[in-house]
């Protein structure tokens, strides 16, 4: 009882946190219905800029900066007031030019607006932590309820400020003109135009006080945990967000009710399951999906938001940006899509041209640069299937790329070398035997994790497969016996042919374009049959699809499984080039990354991917020599931030917009036979 | 064909019967029972608002009925999908017309004719003769209903929604018609067209009908109604006014109340 009571009692503190932050989520999606994930670095830095406002100093860029020093609820309300100006800002610039752009489009922004910030902080305090100066009140003796629990003066300074901030805002959007304004958008944003409440500014509201609650959530769990970190906000951030679809995306109550349930499960589910505490972050995923399968409109929510509009991903023009720009990204557009439709003899060019520059490039360390862009290329290839071609958003792709290394990986070291002391080189075969192999495990993985999110569509859909590959990557760090864990698995053997160790960085460079050339074939092989007809008809329009005779759910799944398949494939490649591989390398930033490539390089087409890989990966070489990004080498990130932020003001339909692939087999077409005659 | 084993009249081809849809608290289709006859050209016409695309929304798979039955072709298919309605041969056009962006018009038409592919996966990318005739005879297939539907074989490359309206409305009815229904369903196809393009489209459809495919035609021009359908149902507020062949219905005082009173 009395450890039940302290778990309920600690539950209650992170459940106030989280339901802060859900708030912020759920009001911005309500007005304006974006999935902002930009908060959780609001979160960050709210808990930043308030211990640096409470310290004497702190080191800036390097350099020692004086600070006012000020008492902690002072410095709190500073920094959310910085920090809500800095959403309006973030409002401002890089959303609301995309206000009736297509579902993608401001998604991308988000999360560009997410690694611009995290790269900014982790710029100006460093890569270390940041500890929390304690406030006085929190040296008091704490508080023991029923002689067994016990509670910190700050645990219930947390649940206070909490509550009051809730009651406050309700209050806020049950009186004033404002907050019924806002109130009104939620209901029906249309409407809401139609009588003439000024939307705009409604909208800037919801961001202020929304990066105002993700500042003070942030700073009070800075607070509690005793620290600040640039990477602090990204997990609490994705749990504010399953709070808030937890209660229902859109309603405050919702939000207030997801966070406390979160928050008290979490507790109890660290304290009472076996190894809890390691498990505890699946639990919140688990509940996000389970949720989301059974009833995907949330415990308080509208079923309506399930559901997205018809099309591509993206699309729509810009109306910003000068003439010539527009006329600059028309031609790049055209070039790109003359380069989509050029079909074989192009893609053999492009071959012949990767097999020279192979052949001749006297630099290793290029040579292993050029390898990782095959590689992204082909594990972007493998994404674009399901994003490109179906139009299904899915955000938990790393994971298929996740099995196909863990499978080689474990084969290769823990199993057969650890326990049977199986030297690899006299298997070497068996790397062979695990490309297919691991393509067909996570093309069952895919399916698996497919079925369940069949029912949902845009946003929800993202946030589900997301939380799908943040259990895959929860469950790699904690399942210690098959993994590993975080110390990941060394010693993974270099490709090998007939006892040939292919070990040499010229050897894999050729050894990834040959895989590539198998992935390109296969894609292009399905995409250009009746098979890649459906999944655009799905992408533009399924209710159509369903009409012609298209078992949708059906080709969504084998959609999902083409590119798990892709994506196993290249992970065993990818485990034996890198000879380590551990939980970090399959985040969601790199799941993020990959969406991005396949974004630059042109959605639904086969180079895109690769035109993708090659643009940022050389990029973030050439980067290095920069003297500032030599100093600061996470600006790289920031910098891909902002390019993609302008990028999709100015040009949301993406580089490649008028690119397309032609769907029908090459050679099946009468006039091509006659030619051919 | 069956040979008619002299039963006056044969089992009708699609049997809807009692059927009632409500949206929230608006029914939008009451106790409706309504049969097409096999070969025939079957109009539904009614005011707007009357509940036309609903009745032909139920009779693909769009929407559930609240309460009803369907019977296809001797098998109840209430159950189904919306796909499995378009397999057992139930083939449509939309009122808004609804083509694939970004796609061509051999391959919009082309993906009408989902169902007759079967090639697996393997054969696929090892492009296995099969799988290559198969493409290779839905194409050719393509074509001639392309050129069926009145549109030459120079607009096959260009992608659909970037084509006339008129156009646009002749490659949703090729796109119907590859999968060889047994029941075309037409949801206004003449809406919008001029005098010399409905007369193209109304002869289309007797043509379509002379194949051995049943026609439903959602219709608002009583001239063309008249002079093409077989039989007739007429729709007000949900409810059947009137059902029958053309001449009877048209002349029966209510239907002209029902339509004379209004703007059409
Ligand atoms: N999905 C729907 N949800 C709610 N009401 C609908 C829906 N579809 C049609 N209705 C309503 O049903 C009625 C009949 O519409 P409809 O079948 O489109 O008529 P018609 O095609 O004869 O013009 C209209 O009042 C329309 O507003
Ligand atoms: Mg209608």
């Amino acid at each position: 009882m009395d450890y039940l009571g302290q778990l309920l009692a600690n539950g209650l503190v992170l459940g106030a946190i989280y339901a802060l932050a859900a708030v912020a989520f759920t009001l911005v999606y309500g007005v304006v219905r974006l999935v902002n994930f930009a908060f959780g670095e609001l979160f960050m830095l709210g808990a930043f800029l308030t211990a640096s406002l409470m310290l004497p100093e702190v080191r800036l860029l390097g350099a020692i900066v004086p600070m006012p020093g000020f008492s902690l609820p002072v410095a709190a309300a500073g920094a959310i007031a910085l920090t809500a100006a800095l959403g309006v800002l973030v409002d401002r610039i890089a959303y609301r030019p995309l206000r009736n752009a297509p579902r993608l489009a401001p998604l991308i922004t988000s999360i560009a607006v997410s690694v611009v910030l995290q790269s900014l902080a982790q710029t100006v305090w460093g890569a270390e932590e940041l500890r929390f100066p304690e406030f006085h009140l929190a040296t008091l003796p704490p508080v023991v309820l029923f002689d067994s629990i016990y509670l910190s003066v700050m645990d219930l300074v947390v649940m206070a400020t909490a509550l009051a901030a809730m009651l406050g805002l309700s209050a806020f959007i049950a009186r004033s003109s404002l907050g019924r304004a806002m109130r009104a958008s939620a209901e029906d944003q249309m409407a809401a135009t139609l009588v003439g409440i000024p939307v705009n500014r409604v909208v800037a509201a919801a961001f202020a006080i929304g990066s105002g609650f993700a500042a003070l959530a942030g700073l009070l769990y800075a607070q509690t945990y005793g620290f600040a970190h640039s990477s602090m906000g990204f997990l609490p951030g994705l749990k504010a967000l399953t709070a808030a679809v937890l209660g229902g995306i859109g309603s405050i109550p919702g939000a207030a009710l997801g966070g406390l349930i979160l928050g008290l499960v979490e507790a109890l589910g660290s304290g009472y399951l076996p190894n809890g505490t390691a498990w505890k972050d699946a639990i919140s995923f688990v509940l996000l999906v389970g949720l989301l399968y059974l009833r995907p409109q949330g415990l308080l929510g509208k079923p309506e938001l399930n559901s997205a509009g018809r099309g591509s991903l993206l699309g729509g023009a810009s109306e910003f940006g000068a003439g010539w720009l527009r006329a600059a990204f028309g031609k790049l557009d055209g070039g790109l899509a003359r380069a989509a439709s050029a079909g074989t003899p192009a893609a053999l060019g492009l071959l012949a041209l990767a097999l020279v520059v192979g052949a001749l490039l006297p630099s290793d360390y290029w040579l292993r640069i050029l390898t990782l862009v095959v590689i992204y290329g082909m594990l972007a290839s493998g994404l674009n299937v399901i994003v490109g071609f179906a139009g299904l958003l899915d955000l938990g792709f790393v994971a298929f790329w996740a099995v196909g290394a863990y499978l080689t990986s474990i084969l290769f070291v823990l199993v057969l070398k650890d326990q049977f002391g199986v030297e690899p080189a006299t298997i070497w075969w068996l790397l062979y035997l695990n490309l297919p192999l691991a393509g067909l495990l996570a093309a069952g993985f895919a399916v698996m994790l497919g079925t369940p999110t069949l029912r949902l569509r845009g946003d929800y859909l993202a946030i589900m497969t997301l939380g799908f590959g943040e259990i895959v990557r929860v469950v790699a760090i904690n399942w210690m016996d098959l993994t590993n864990g975080p110390m990941g698995i060394r010693g993974i053997p270099a490709p090998n042919l007939f006892g040939i160790a292919l070990g040499s960085p010229r050897a894999q460079f050729f050894f990834a374009l040959a895989l590539a050339v198998v992935v390109v074939f296969a894609i292009a092989r399905l995409v250009r049959s009746y098979v890649g007809r459906a999944w655009v008809a799905i992408r533009e329009d399924e209710e159509a699809a369903e009409a012609m005779g298209v078992p949708t759910a059906r080709y969504k799944l084998y959609a999902y499984a083409a590119s798990g398949f892709v994506g196993g494939f290249v992970g065993v490649f990818y485990a034996h080039t890198q000879q380590y591989i551990s939980p970090l390398n399959f985040s969601l930033f790199e799941n993020i990354l990959l969406l991005m490539l396949v974004v630059l390089g042109g959605l639904g087409t086969f180079i895109g991917p690769f035109v993708g890989a090659l643009i940022w990966i050389v990029f973030l070489q050439l980067a290095l020599d920069l003297p500032f990004v030599q100093a600061y080498p996470e600006t790289r990130f920031a910098l891909l931030g902002i390019v993609l932020i302008v990028l999709m003001v100015f040009r949301p339909q993406g580089l490649a917009a008028s690119a397309r692939v032609a769907l029908t087999m090459p050679g099946a077409r009468p006039a091509n036979a006659k030619e051919a005659a | 064909m069956k040979p008619l084993t002299g039963a006056p009249s044969p089992a009708p081809l699609l049997e809807a019967r009692a059927i009632t849809v409500r949206f929230g608290g608006l029914q939008a289709v009451g106790d409706l029972d309504m049969a097409i006859g096999r070969n025939a050209i079957h109009g539904l016409i009614g005011p707007n608002g009357a509940g036309k695309t609903t009745v032909l929304n139920v009779l693909t798979g769009f929407v559930r009925p609240t309460e009803g039955e369907l019977v296809f072709d001797g098998a109840e298919i209430g159950g189904l999908g919306v796909n499995g309605f378009a397999r057992r041969g139930l083939a449509r056009t939309f009122q808004n017309i609804r083509l694939f962006g970004a796609m061509t018009v051999l391959e919009s038409v082309l993906v009408g004719a989902h169902q007759r592919f079967s090639a697996n996966a393997l054969s696929l990318v090892f492009g296995r003769r099969a799988a290559r005739a198969a493409e290779a005879a839905m194409i050719a297939r393509a074509y001639e209903l392309l050129a069926f539907v009145g549109l030459g074989a120079e607009v096959a490359d260009r992608v659909a929604t970037t084509l006339s309206y008129g156009h646009q409305r002749r490659v949703e009815i090729a796109r119907a018609l590859i999968s060889s229904p047994k029941l075309l369903l037409l949801d206004e196809p003449l809406a919008g067209m001029n005098a010399v393009e409905k007369a193209e489209i109304a002869d289309l459809v007797r043509q379509v009908r002379a194949q051995g495919i049943a026609v439903l035609l959602i219709e608002h021009d009583m001239q063309v109604v008249r002079r093409l359908c077989d039989h007739l149902t007429v729709l007000e507020y949900g409810r059947k006014l009137a059902d029958g062949p053309p001449e009877q219905v048209l002349a029966d005082p209510a239907v002209q109340a029902a339509y004379l009173g209004r703007a059409r």
